[in-house]
């Protein structure tokens, strides 16, 4: 168990000055406020880079990170976590600029994380947050995946629950775990870069959910992914997290992970009746990510 | 104290002199080995700024060649107990400096030799190869070196140690590149007296041996003791001296004003001494490797307020480090000087006499070549245009032979005064109509906020954050023919096109009072300066 605490906040942001601020603002309300906050913009347009710097000036602990172009959210989360760790922060807690954590959500989660040290002995590899909606129920986008066996030390209904993934919002990753595992996959872009680097972080050790620490996710609307609701809109987005998916799902189970993976993205398009041009796009970023991949670079 | 060694036996070295730099020795390594036994080996000197010391921790028995000729004696401080271990110091006492170096330490400047003909036959052709050589070394600069911060752990709350023992008045640490004549200099002295004005007892060292001719310029004051560390302790041992002079004096608080060695020490004062506020203070970046605001952002870590003077060097820190939440911008400007109204400028259209004016060190970077064969161009034109020329350059520096040799190739000597630095500048600035200010490099040279106070235009090559000052109609290109050929069209322009002129001192007007609403240098620094003397009082109290 590590006594040192020094945590880095790691936002990732795109033109949402606005929220970014509210982002701020609840950093700055922590119980427990991180000693160093990188902002890291994807090359916004709408004044984030002015806004950030006049903020620092109120907040010495803000470091900010302007990315030559917008490399998504797996870039910046990949760059922020590479600048954060040679600055030498024992914890890194990575969220969104659109996640307002609740005054004790990083307390809970360093909390949580080395109380479950010393009462387990295991080291978990992250410790996440419970991530609502701004109508205050569960945000289905964000709900982390349990490990096989999560309830393990859920007796008294106290303990966290052992979790095998979840999303880069209001996540607590310790330095250890980044540095065994490396930092998320750049070349991701978008979408299932959380994924990827939580599991592959879990390899060590699960990670805990832990429900204390709360988070509020201010998106337009609270709707998981699923193929079932693929829409032009959005296609995008499904396409870079299908050729991702794929891209992992090849490498950590070969061609028949690879396989179960198609055939459960085919049922559930099937299911709900997709459209066959969107169909094609997302089997075309399937046979993509068969031959997508991208390196993991080391800390 | 033994001394094996008496003062008769010194003919070329006065006793008094000898007296006095040991006097500075002792108070040094005594207080950097305050228990230990003290063995000194002295030597006569053949520097007048560095006494080569070597040290050795642990038992030392001399050799035939530790008794050279240059031999003066051996002093002995026993330790704390006859059970302390003993160091010795091996150093040769400075000499005291001729008349000539007390004017110039280094020697005069000479082209390299491979190029000495070139320069010969043409200075700016040799000016134009070292400056294309210069851009080749920064383009390296920013291909090859990545510019990051250094990793510093916090440690844990469970570790903390006591907190500051020493009693007494708290104090700074104002660690300077040298007492010498430059911009960075004069803040740092600006803040000795802003530090004293707080209530703080002033400690003051430099990095760079030099003879430290401005060391008469700190205030006298008992209040103020300037160490000559630069003279008497190798680099290496900084950290721990530093340390111990925080230990001992209550400093709460150290300023570092381009001293490369005392950011070395901030890891030895961060682990033993965490509650000493840091602060710094950058001018320039350097096209070789970025200089002290390179060095400074390194550190960005082990320090807790970024001072700089311009948004050129924000950008920097911001771009190259992301240092957003420790910077600070105080502008080198009085507030009682930006409420004063600024001298009419000089310069008007048409005049028929018009009179030059450059004021600096006369080093490369001030590119004083470059300056003779502006002035060069300038006759040229002035003949043509049957205008009376003359010029004034003031500084010195290793520059000033080659630079009177050129006059008197080029027929100027007579045309061109050249005056000692010493000399007041506001009466040339208020006397002279145009500011000549070529430089390779520069951060916001303070003679350009003189010479628009003092009614004199400011024309200056494009580096650092002089497009801040200075609108974009006088500023000149950075390449030495280039630099010719512009600022003899611009004085040609604001010769005789007065609309041109008047919109140069309208946008010169405008960017002083834009600076003006900036905080200044004092701003910035003073509530820092109080808050450490509050705070070590309140400790006191307590």
């Amino acid at each position: 168990m590590s006594v040192l605490t020094g945590t880095a906040a790691i936002i990732v942001t795109f033109n949402r000055a606005a929220k970014l601020t509210k982002v701020l603002d609840a950093l700055d309300r922590q119980v427990v406020r991180p000693e160093v906050i990188w902002v890291v913009d994807n090359a916004s347009t709408d004044g984030t880079g002015d806004l950030v710097l006049a903020r620092a000036r109120q907040m010495p602990a803000i470091r900010y990170l302007r990315l030559p172009g917008n490399l998504g959210g797996a870039g910046g989360f990949h760059a922020g976590l590479k600048a954060a760790y040679a600055q030498g922060a024992n914890y890194f807690w990575l969220s969104d600029d659109d996640a307002y954590p609740e005054p004790d959500a990083l307390r809970v989660l360093q909390e949580e994380m080395t109380g479950f040290q010393a009462r387990h002995g295991w080291r978990p590899a992250f410790a996440c947050s419970r991530v609502e909606w701004t109508d205050g129920s569960l945000c289905e986008m964000n709900t982390p995946r349990p490990a096989w066996d999560w309830p393990r030390f859920l007796c008294d209904g106290s303990a966290p629950v052992l979790v095998e993934s979840c999303s880069f919002v209001s996540v607590l990753i310790p330095r250890w775990a980044v540095k065994e595992h490396g930092l998320p996959i750049a070349d991701y872009f978008i979408w299932f870069d959380d994924v990827e680097y939580t599991s592959r972080l879990s390899r060590s050790y699960p990670g805990i959910f832990c429900p204390r620490s709360r988070v509020v996710h201010d998106i337009a609307s609270n709707r998981g992914v699923h193929f079932g609701q693929l829409r032009e809109s959005d296609l995008w987005k499904y396409r870079y997290g299908t050729r991702n998916e794929a891209s992992f799902r090849r490498r950590e189970g070969g061609i028949a992970g690879l396989a179960g993976y198609a055939f459960r993205v085919h049922r559930q398009m099937k299911d709900a009746d997709v459209p066959w041009r969107l169909r094609r796009r997302i089997y075309a970023s399937i046979l993509r990510g068969a031959g997508f991949r991208p390196g993991i670079e080391r800390v | 104290m033994f001394m094996s060694m008496p003062t008769a036996r010194f003919p070329s070295q006065p006793a008094e002199h000898v007296s006095r730099e040991l006097a500075e020795i002792l108070a040094i390594y005594e207080r950097l080995y305050p228990a230990r036994h003290l063995n000194f080996y002295l030597y006569e000197g053949d520097n007048p700024v560095w006494c080569e010391p070597t040290i050795i921790e642990g038992e030392f028995v001399p050799g035939p060649e530790h008794l050279s000729p240059e031999y003066l004696g051996h002093l002995a401080c026993p330790g704390k107990d006859d059970a302390a271990p003993p160091v010795t110091i091996m150093l040769s006492v400075p000499r005291a400096p001729d008349p000539r170096e007390a004017s110039q330490t280094e020697p005069d400047w000479k082209p390299v030799r491979l190029l000495r003909m070139i320069y010969f036959l043409n200075p700016l052709i040799y000016e134009q190869i070292r400056h294309m050589a210069e851009m080749m070394r920064k383009w390296r600069r920013d291909r090859g070196r990545d510019m990051v911060a250094l990793a510093r752990g916090h440690g844990t709350p469970l570790m903390t140690g006591p907190g500051p023992q020493a009693n007494g008045r708290p104090a700074i640490l104002i660690g300077m590149h040298w007492l010498e004549l430059g911009g960075a200099e004069n803040l740092a002295f600006d803040c000795i007296g802003w530090a004293l004005e707080a209530g703080l007892r002033v400690f003051v060292i430099a990095a760079v041996p030099s003879l430290q001719r401005l060391a008469g310029r700190l205030p006298q004051d008992a209040d103020i003791r300037f160490i000559r560390l630069d003279r008497y302790l190798p680099h290496h041992l900084w950290p721990r001296f530093v340390e111990r002079l925080v230990q001992g004096e209550n400093i709460r608080l150290v300023h570092i004003h381009h001293c490369a060695p005392l950011y070395r020490a901030l890891p030895y004062l961060r682990a033993r001494a965490p509650w000493v506020r840091v602060i710094d203070s950058t001018h320039i970046v350097e096209y070789a490797d970025g200089g002290y605001p390179r060095i400074s952002g390194t550190w960005s870590n082990f320090i807790d307020t970024h001072h700089v003077i311009s948004n050129d060097l924000i950008r920097f820190y911001q771009d190259r480090f992301h240092a957003a939440g420790k910077l600070a911008l105080g502008r080198m400007l009085d507030r009682s000087q930006l409420a004063q109204p600024l001298v009419p400028m000089t310069m008007r259209a048409g005049k028929k006499s018009l009179h030059f004016a450059f004021v600096g060190r006369f080093y490369y970077q001030k590119r004083p070549i470059v300056l003779i064969a502006i002035l060069r161009a300038l006759m040229r034109w002035a003949r043509r245009g049957g205008v009376e020329l003359r010029a004034t350059v003031m500084g010195e520096g290793p520059f000033r032979a080659a630079m009177c040799r050129l006059l008197r190739r080029y027929g100027l000597a007579e045309r061109v005064e050249i005056r000692s630095a010493r000399m007041p500048v506001f009466e040339l600035l208020e006397e002279a109509d145009i500011l000549l200010l070529p430089s390779s490099n520069e951060g916001l040279a303070l003679v350009c906020y003189e010479a628009v106070r003092h009614g004199c235009i400011p024309i200056s090559t494009r580096v650092g954050a002089q497009d801040e000052l200075l609108p974009e109609g006088l500023l000149l290109p950075l390449s030495p023919f280039a630099t010719v050929r512009a600022a003899v069209r611009l004085v040609d322009r604001l010769w005789r096109d007065g609309d041109f002129l008047a919109r140069q001192v309208a946008e010169l007007n405008a960017a002083w009072t834009r600076l003006g609403d900036d905080p200044t240098a004092r701003e910035v620094l003073m509530p820092v300066y109080l808050s450490a003397a509050s705070t070590g009082q309140e400790r006191r109290r307590a």
